[in-house]
């Protein structure tokens, strides 16, 4: 997997800003510039201070971030493992060009592709929408829905993961940062490690067949998904 | 070619991507097709869920032991790295070697001490937690990782740390060795993600051991205490008198005192164990109260009654959900809650317990609760806690002494006629338009509302709803743009009908 530093520092960033703003939980992880700076050359010098700080700045934002893409729960704890494993094995590395929340999080996409294409050769044992996470769901606790509303929303959002599960994993990954993301080709490009043309291609391919299957529509795969690059 | 519409179009549509002709024609085909329309509603209510899972948190993982096994998965790989490295330099130190013994061999031919060995260089990665199922390579042991703990909270009275009142309690690291003794209140000290415990009133705890591989207090009088699964290999032991309690990962309570220790389990397991190593095992909701020179094995488990729970859940420990001690160290301070009178006390919405009490809290803007005479929690204040420094005062907030009751109503009838009267319908109507149009109508939003002497509005909080979000937070804009006079200040709940 690749873990170098990023080539574009200004769509890093640009990136880093969208996620900040969309999410809203980022403000936890956030870190000054020469913060982080610091907190990456301690960790260089085998501070192990540094690296639980590291982890703990970052360990909500690894895994919220795996938790979405993915919808579901199911080896959570493994995939967090993952990320931090490539991440302080790869910190020497990292070149400081990009903010560190923004190489984590193409890490996580890493490893998040890696997930759905094992998944995919070996079915999940669950289903795709964890409906049980409702039990402790962060936004239930602060702002009580009604239950119908609840079972609904739940019900929706298995549908959308129904439907990304059913796509080839690359398409899945373009399309969910762009469409529930909402990043743009550029961001994409560098998160998924490739060009803006390649990704626009499978974007358009991947669009057509997500909302076919969500319309209920037969759908016949069509257009690059897997085997390009 | 399908004459259909593309169901992808439908999401075009939605994000404004298609101009306003082709828009009115696809409405108008969809008008007079089913199955169009049908894929519009399903594309639609799609594209309606992914700003709530993009907003989406991720449920709480054990994060301790993934951290232990990031740790020990990554210093194994150093380790490895470091064999690997001394391997291709095999040929180098064999003639080091030889080197060495030749020198030693001169040495004890001489009459002097031979060489000393050369120390190896501490990972400190390898000092964390062991994996848990992995059996690690044989390497030279190191000592395990300390652990500090922090004061998150003190409740009335005196405490005294190794003999004496600290200036700075927040400031002070709980470490091996630390000797902590309560007059009236109560302490609570975290040492781990929702690992803390509190000594009770009149209590003296001794940390005997304090690291990463086993925890050992020695208690006299009450603790209560809330660690999250140990990882095998870890151990946490309280000893109260002659009886030892181990636990995995619980909430439970031990109480010592002349002539018997009482252990109360809330949940989890934990083993009592008498001087003759007989062991008693208390599980969830259940209690032992083993007499000094008793066997364990005589003593009778028993639940525990429903007071006797709600007394354990009332006693948990504080607990700050990002652990790291010199984080916190560097960036919490301790902020202190004052009243006249028996006051339960939330700050942040979290309850904290009933003032005068100290707790820890990080740096910025903090809303102050505190209940009134029915138990209801009122908003005491807010106020902005500072980075910790020498020089700062510690922040302070004191509790008002409530209002007489018709005072208040009466300010928040004001207030009401005010906010009623000062909503921009028109712009209240251009958040709903588009809801309307889908038909959704009959809708309501429930705000909770605070409104100074001056005017100005403290918080706007939207507590109940049915719009969607997106919706909510237009109309959320638009009543907080409402201007009130000055006047009496007021907090109130109220329910709009949009």
């Amino acid at each position: 997997m690749n873990v170098s530093a990023p080539p574009d520092t200004k769509s890093g960033q640009a990136m880093l800003l969208r996620v900040k703003r969309e999410t809203g939980g980022f403000d936890r992880a956030a870190l000054g510039p020469a913060d982080e700076a610091d907190l990456i050359a301690r960790c260089r010098a085998d501070d192990r201070g540094a690296y639980d700080e590291l982890y703990h700045r970052f360990r909500r934002l690894v895994a919220g971030n795996l938790y979405r893409v993915l919808g579901d729960r199911t080896d959570l704890d493994d995939l967090v493992q993952e990320v931090f494993v490539i991440a302080f094995r790869g910190l020497d590395k990292f070149r400081g060009d990009a903010r560190l929340s923004t190489w984590l999080y193409r890490i996580c996409v890493n490893v998040a592709l890696g997930r759905i294409r094992t998944r995919k050769r070996r079915p999940a044992a669950i289903g795709v929408a964890d409906l049980d996470a409702a039990a402790i769901d962060p936004s239930l606790v602060e702002r009580p829905e009604q239950p119908d509303r609840t079972l609904q929303r739940r019900q929706d959002q298995a549908r959308v993961y129904a439907a990304l599960e059913q796509l080839a994993p690359k398409k899945r990954i373009v399309l969910y940062l762009h469409e529930i993301e909402g990043l743009d080709l550029k961001e994409i490009a560098y998160l998924v490690d490739s060009n803006p043309v390649t990704v626009r291609t499978r974007l358009f391919y991947a669009r057509r067949e997500f909302y076919k299957i969500i319309a209920g529509e037969p759908v016949v795969a069509d257009g690059s998904g897997e085997g390009d690059t | 070619m399908s004459r259909h519409i593309k169901p992808h179009r439908w999401a075009d549509a939605l994000a404004g991507k298609v101009s306003d002709p082709e828009r009115a024609a696809m409405k108008r085909h969809a008008d007079t097709c089913n199955a169009c329309a049908r894929a519009r509603d399903r594309v639609s209510r799609a594209s309606d869920t992914f700003p709530t899972i993009r907003t989406e948190e991720s449920p709480d993982l054990p994060w301790d032991s993934v951290r232990a096994r990031v740790h020990w998965s990554v210093s194994k790989h150093r380790r490895e790295q470091r064999g690997t490295s001394a391997r291709s330099r095999v040929p180098a130190l064999a003639w080091s070697a030889i080197a060495v013994i030749a020198a030693g061999g001169l040495a004890a031919i001489h009459g002097h001490a031979p060489l000393a060995r050369p120390e190896v260089e501490a990972d400190p990665l390898a000092q964390a937690v062991p994996h848990p199922t992995t059996t690690p390579a044989p390497v030279a042991k190191s000592a395990p990782a300390p652990i500090a703990g922090l004061v998150n909270r003190v409740s009335v009275g005196d405490v005294m740390i190794d003999g004496a009142r600290p200036k700075e309690l927040f400031a002070q690291r709980i470490v091996a060795g630390t000797v902590i003794a309560t007059g009236e209140g109560r302490l609570d000290v975290q040492f781990g993600d929702a690992s803390a415990f509190a000594l009770g009133p009149h209590s003296t705890l001794d940390v005997r051991r304090f690291d990463a591989e086993a925890i050992e207090l020695v208690v006299d009088g009450t603790i209560d205490v809330e660690v999250a699964p140990r990882a095998p290999g870890q151990r946490f032991l309280v000893f109260a008198g002659e009886h030892a309690v181990e636990v995995r990962g619980t909430q439970f309570r031990v109480s010592h005192e002349a002539n018997a220790t009482t252990v109360a389990c809330r949940h989890g397991l934990v083993a009592v164990q008498d001087r003759a190593k007989r062991t008693a095992l208390v599980g969830n909701a259940r209690s032992v109260r083993v007499a000094t020179g008793a066997s364990v094995e005589e003593t009778r488990v028993v639940p525990l009654s429903v007071d006797e729970l709600s007394s354990l859940a009332a006693a948990t420990p504080m607990m700050l959900p990002v652990w790291n001690a010199e984080t916190l160290l560097a960036t919490s301070a301790p902020l202190e809650v004052t009243a006249a009178g028996t006051r339960e006390v939330r700050v942040d919405g979290i309850e904290v317990g009933v003032a005068p009490l100290r707790v820890r809290v990080m740096p910025g803007r903090h809303t102050v609760e505190a209940t009134d005479s029915a138990g209801r929690y009122r908003r005491a204040g807010w106020i902005d806690v500072a980075a910790p420094s020498s020089s700062a005062r510690p922040a302070r907030v004191e509790v008002a002494a409530e209002p007489a009751p018709g005072a208040a109503g009466a300010a928040i009838a004001e207030r009401r006629r005010q906010l009623r009267g000062g909503i921009d319908r028109a712009s209240l109507s251009r958040c709903t338009r588009s809801i309307a149009k889908a038909g959704l109508t009959d809708t309501y939003v429930q705000i909770e509302i605070s409104v100074d002497a001056t005017g100005a509005v403290g918080f706007l909080n939207v507590i109940d709803t049915d719009l969607p979000s997106a919706t909510a937070g237009c109309v959320r804009e638009v009543l907080v743009d409402v201007r009130f006079k000055p006047g009496p200040a007021a907090t109130w709940r109220e329910k709009l009908a949009l």
